[in-house]
């Protein structure tokens, strides 16, 4: 009985509290965010998603990085001493010649057995680099980039070598990687002169390359790693397993419960803490407004670099649950779930109670934009109904309401777009204003009558002008975004019709191209407007190429201005470039462009430093937690509401006792 | 054909049929006494369900108005006459607020939408009264093309027996074994999307149960004496058919039709559930409304007018089928007599 009762005391003690931490993590700086998705891969050279960087950024590194405050975005070098400059060669190709920082190691692992008998750690050298960028091109790796790395000289010569190999020679494809990318040769414009010197050489200018030498795929990778963990006989793959150079390494990989990543205690900024590298040190300087918001204390700017002892990370596939554990303080920072969204940032700014919790709400226009977007290869709405075409598609673009639309489905999250670029990249104008994208009916019927469609009247048939707006998104709420423009088109008198079909009969009717108005979005890879533009160069047709532009606009004047800007550097003749494809668009309308979107999330006030920034970068180095503040905090927001306990206990009493009695009273 | 014009003709054919069959239940004693009895029972079902059909009618006839030049001239049915022809918002809107439920910017019509507005700020009442002509073109669709399917495949097994009893009775067992939920949904996705579509796969997973009971009782029928005498005098099995079977299978037509009824206007209600089912039905303005509950506040306008118009539009059938089934049966009437 009496042991009885101390496990009843003792589950309610512990009923008490909602701490699901362990005590003594309270005081040390840890971050506790929640993920919604489990990363699919860690493997450095084939994961492309939002959730797979979120981790893989702590875990590898780059050549480059964005520097962390300065907007619109900066490369600084990381891995590298400097940021390259292309070199022209005589025969038009392009050179970059990285110069490697000395001392790198990767993180401590068994795997590095494999090279020197014994050893757990190894540097990093040229080879590593080139390894890495074999991966891209080697068919088995399955990296989605490899059309962009193909710009380098001999990449696909050497895809093709080795994928004749493994078909050709039986024993070839058992052979150790490292042999493997050794037998089919080295890649034509990849070189390695010394250990500590990486060169590419490019068949054409593509200055955009720097950019991809910011993201993970083309971080440096230990042969040893990917041969050790082949997946087989017990052993992990290497999707599962990080080596890499990064500031944490992890210490738990449970994905579907949690994933936690500790210091790597042999990180180069660390080691070489005196030389200050930029991307090991806190930054000094950043944008204007950056001060006031508190992310240039004293004493921490130029400070090594990281802050952050742990990174706990724990899978939350609901967002409800997850958002009311921001709330109790158990997370320090959280995306809004749609369904709060009107309580817990109306308008834009932070409701009362939130404040007064110290909660900060962080916004950031995401590199992107979403469009309506018209198939330029279609009869009606194209390229060959010439002069009446255009004066449509003016007409149809005059009456969409973007911020409308924002505000009906989007809460507001997003700015109404004027042109392609979204904010924080080159070229984009904020005191821009298309005078298409703003609502002008009177202004959009006499366009309509101008292209001959007087009233919407379609000539050919003496009724309402038909057109057709294709979707492979069959659901009721994407059906009520599409009504909301067709309810706008048909004020013009145009009878726009939805057509609604499965998101591969769409595919079908989209390579077939048999498809006139849709609906679509780009998020950029990399902050630069090319990554925009190019979605509207004529080579990047759907009907002639498969390439993403969509709306197949064709046009010679445009190509000229987009081949030129794209090989340019961010100068004033790259700007005038950009001005005049914007002109160009604006007049052509093969988009109507509708929004960019705005990204919204909550930080509590102990979470310190943090600034958003919308692209896939290393973010959590730079971030610190006042774990005392957060500590408080939780203690005075998680107060045990006991009185439903003693209610449910006085309950239980109460019927029990009427039993009680009648028993007694049997018995006597 | 223009669709609205496809809706007037078989709203008219509807409305012949109603009025030919008033006219034979006047016409006769009996009919006249089974059609009281029945309502006498069922006074509210029998009102709540005439009133659907009421409603559903009314949507039904739609013309084209002369159209204002500049605008697209949609038809217009006599429902969406009763509403003014502008009767939007532009968002959501409690019911009888004078305000937007997000924002509060004041609405172009304060305090007239009964339900409210939904996200698009349509009327929710207007959309709700416009589910039932839906509910009734799915059921009406679904059992012409069930039950005519169901009365061959099911007469000729019960009458003619082995092989072909075989073959029909191995069909059923087939489509029985299938879950009839996955069934629909791969018909829906096979025969693409619309309204006929959805009836079609609607009335493959439905005639089966029909088909059992009408075989079942065709070969009860077989075995009478007047069937047997018949056939003893040389008449052709069709003859036999259409003469002593299929005008007994009536009573069974008339209570699977009102039974199944609601089992179909649910069953589409899934359908939309599921992202497949037929616009402007109930099912999908509930499909609609699915993350409008977890809002906060919460939106609750949308879901509940159209889970009544559902729940109020089966509830009354069943109750009247039950009526249905008791009078007509003769099993019943015989359980009454004795």
């Amino acid at each position: 009985m009496k042991r009885i009762a101390a496990a009843l005391a003792l589950a309610f003690a512990a009923a008490c509290g909602n701490d699901p931490y362990p005590a003594s993590d309270a005081a040390s700086r840890v971050l506790y965010v929640p993920y919604a998705e489990a990363p699919k891969t860690l493997d450095p050279q084939v994961a492309y998603s939002v959730y797979d960087h979120e981790v893989i950024a702590n875990l590898y590194e780059t050549a480059l990085e964005y520097h962390y405050l300065k907007r619109p975005f900066e490369l600084i070098p990381a891995l590298v001493e400097a940021v390259p400059e292309p070199q022209p060669r005589a025969d038009g190709r392009i050179a970059y010649r990285f110069a490697l920082r000395r001392g790198v190691r990767f993180a401590a692992d068994p795997c590095f057995g494999l090279g020197t008998p014994g050893a757990t750690q190894r540097e990093v050298v040229a080879a590593d680099w080139a390894f890495a960028l074999q991966r891209i091109a080697d068919p088995k790796v399955g990296s989605p980039v490899g059309a962009t790395f193909a710009k380098i000289v001999g990449f696909s010569a050497f895809a093709e070598r080795l994928a004749q190999l493994r078909e050709r020679e039986p024993g070839f494809a058992a052979l150790r990687i490292d042999a493997q990318y050794a037998r089919a040769g080295p890649v034509e414009g990849i070189a390695t002169p010394d250990p500590w010197t990486l060169e590419i050489v490019l068949g054409e200018p593509y200055p955009q390359i720097l950019y991809w030498f910011a993201m993970p795929f083309t971080s440096p990778v230990a042969w040893e790693a990917v041969a050790a963990y082949d997946g087989e006989a017990g052993r992990p793959r290497f999707a599962e397993r990080a080596v890499g150079t990064g500031p944490y390494r992890i210490a738990e990989y449970a994905k579907r419960r949690r994933i936690a990543l500790e210091r790597n205690p042999t990180w180069w900024g660390v080691e070489h803490a005196g030389a200050g590298a930029p991307a090991a040190v806190y930054p000094i300087e950043g944008e204007p407004g950056d001060a006031e918001a508190g992310l240039l204390p004293d004493g921490v700017a130029g400070g090594p670099l990281p802050f952050l002892d742990r990174i706990e990370m724990r899978y939350e596939k609901e967002l409800i649950p997850s958002f009311t554990k921001f709330a109790q303080g158990w997370y320090d920072r959280s995306k809004i779930p749609k369904e709060s969204f009107d309580q817990a940032a109306r308008g834009g700014t932070l409701s009362p109670e939130m404040q007064a919790r110290g909660m900060r709400l962080d916004r950031t226009v995401m590199p992107g934009v979403y469009y309506v977007g018209f198939n330029m290869g279609d009869p009606v709405v194209g390229h060959a109904a010439g002069e009446r075409g255009r004066k449509l598609r003016q007409a149809m673009s005059l009456a969409i309401d973007a911020p409308e639309f924002l505000r009906v489905f989007l809460n507001g999250r997003g700015i109404p777009a004027q042109s392609p670029v979204p904010p924080g990249l080159f070229g984009y104008d904020e005191h821009y204003r298309n005078p298409y994208r703003q609502v002008d009916l009177a202004r959009a019927r006499r366009l309509l009558a101008e292209a001959g469609y007087a009233d919407g009247v379609d000539p050919a048939t003496g009724r309402a002008l038909r057109l057709t707006f294709d979707t492979g998104d069959p659901s009721v709420q994407a059906r009520l975004r599409y009504e909301f423009l067709v309810a706008a088109w048909r004020r013009l008198g145009i009878d726009v019709e939805v057509a609604a079909t499965s998101y591969n009969q769409f595919q079908e009717k989209v390579r077939r191209g048999a498809y006139q108005v849709f609906f679509w979005g780009w998020i950029a890879d990399y902050p630069d407007p090319e990554n925009f533009h190019f979605l509207l160069w004529s080579e990047m047709s759907q009907t002639r190429s498969g390439g993403p532009n969509s709306a197949n606009f064709s046009d010679p004047r445009f190509d000229a201005l987009f081949l030129d800007t794209r090989a340019r550097a961010n100068d004033a003749a790259r700007l005038a470039g950009i001005r005049r494809m914007r002109a160009l668009l604006e007049e052509e309308r093969p988009w109507i462009e509708m929004f960019h979107p705005e990204d919204y999330s909550l930080s509590h006030a102990w979470l310190r430093l943090a600034k958003p920034s919308g692209m896939t970068m290393p973010v959590h180095k730079y971030w610190t937690v006042d774990p005392a503040a957060r500590a408080a905090a939780r203690a005075a927001w998680n107060q045990p509401v006991r009185w439903p306990a003693y209610a449910l206990g006085a309950l239980v009493v109460a019927l029990l006792v009427p039993g009680v009695v009648t028993y007694l009273r049997e018995r006597q | 054909m223009e669709g609205h014009v496809a809706g007037n003709l078989g709203a008219a054919a509807l409305v012949l049929l109603l009025a030919f069959a008033a006219w034979r239940v006047r016409g006769s004693r009996r009919g006249r006494e089974r059609f009281g009895e029945i309502v006498r029972r069922r006074p509210w079902a029998s009102a709540v369900v005439a009133l659907y059909l009421g409603v559903a009618l009314l949507d039904s006839f739609a013309w084209i108005d002369a159209a204002a030049p500049g605008t697209v001239a949609a038809p217009r049915s006599l429902l969406d006459r009763v509403f003014p022809a502008d009767f939007g918002e532009r968002s959501y809107s409690a019911p009888l607020a004078d305000a937007e439920f997000y924002g509060g910017e004041p609405l172009a019509h304060p305090g007239r939408h009964l339900l409210g507005t939904d996200i698009l700020g349509r009327d929710v009442l207007h959309l709700a009264l416009g589910g039932a002509r839906v509910a009734l073109l799915i059921g009406g669709v679904t059992s012409l093309l069930a039950i005519p399917l169901a009365i061959a495949f099911g007469v000729a097994a019960g009458y003619f027996g082995r092989r072909v009893d075989d073959v029909v009775f191995f069909v059923l067992s087939t489509l029985a074994s299938i879950p009839s939920l996955l069934l629909l949904v791969a018909l829906v996705m096979v025969l693409g999307r619309g309204t006929l579509q959805v009836c079609v796969a609607l009335a493959i997973t439905s005639w089966v149960g029909f088909c059992r009971v009408v075989r079942g009782e065709t070969m009860k029928l077989r075995e009478l004496d007047y069937v047997q005498a018949a056939r003893a005098l040389g008449v052709s099995d069709a003859r036999i058919l259409a003469r002593h079977v299929v005008p007994n299978l009536g009573h069974l037509v008339v209570i699977t039709f009102v039974l199944t009824f609601s089992q179909l206007v649910l069953s589409e209600a899934i359908l939309s559930w599921l992202g497949v089912g037929i616009d402007g039905s109930w099912g999908q303005m509930i499909d609609q409304a699915r993350d409008e509950l977890a809002r906060d506040p919460v939106i609750g306008w949308n879901l509940g007018a159209a889970s009544a118009a559902l729940f109020g539009l089966i509830l009354a059938v069943n109750r009247l089928g039950d009526a249905v089934r008791d009078v007509l049966d003769p099993r019943t009437l015989r359980e009454r007599a004795g």
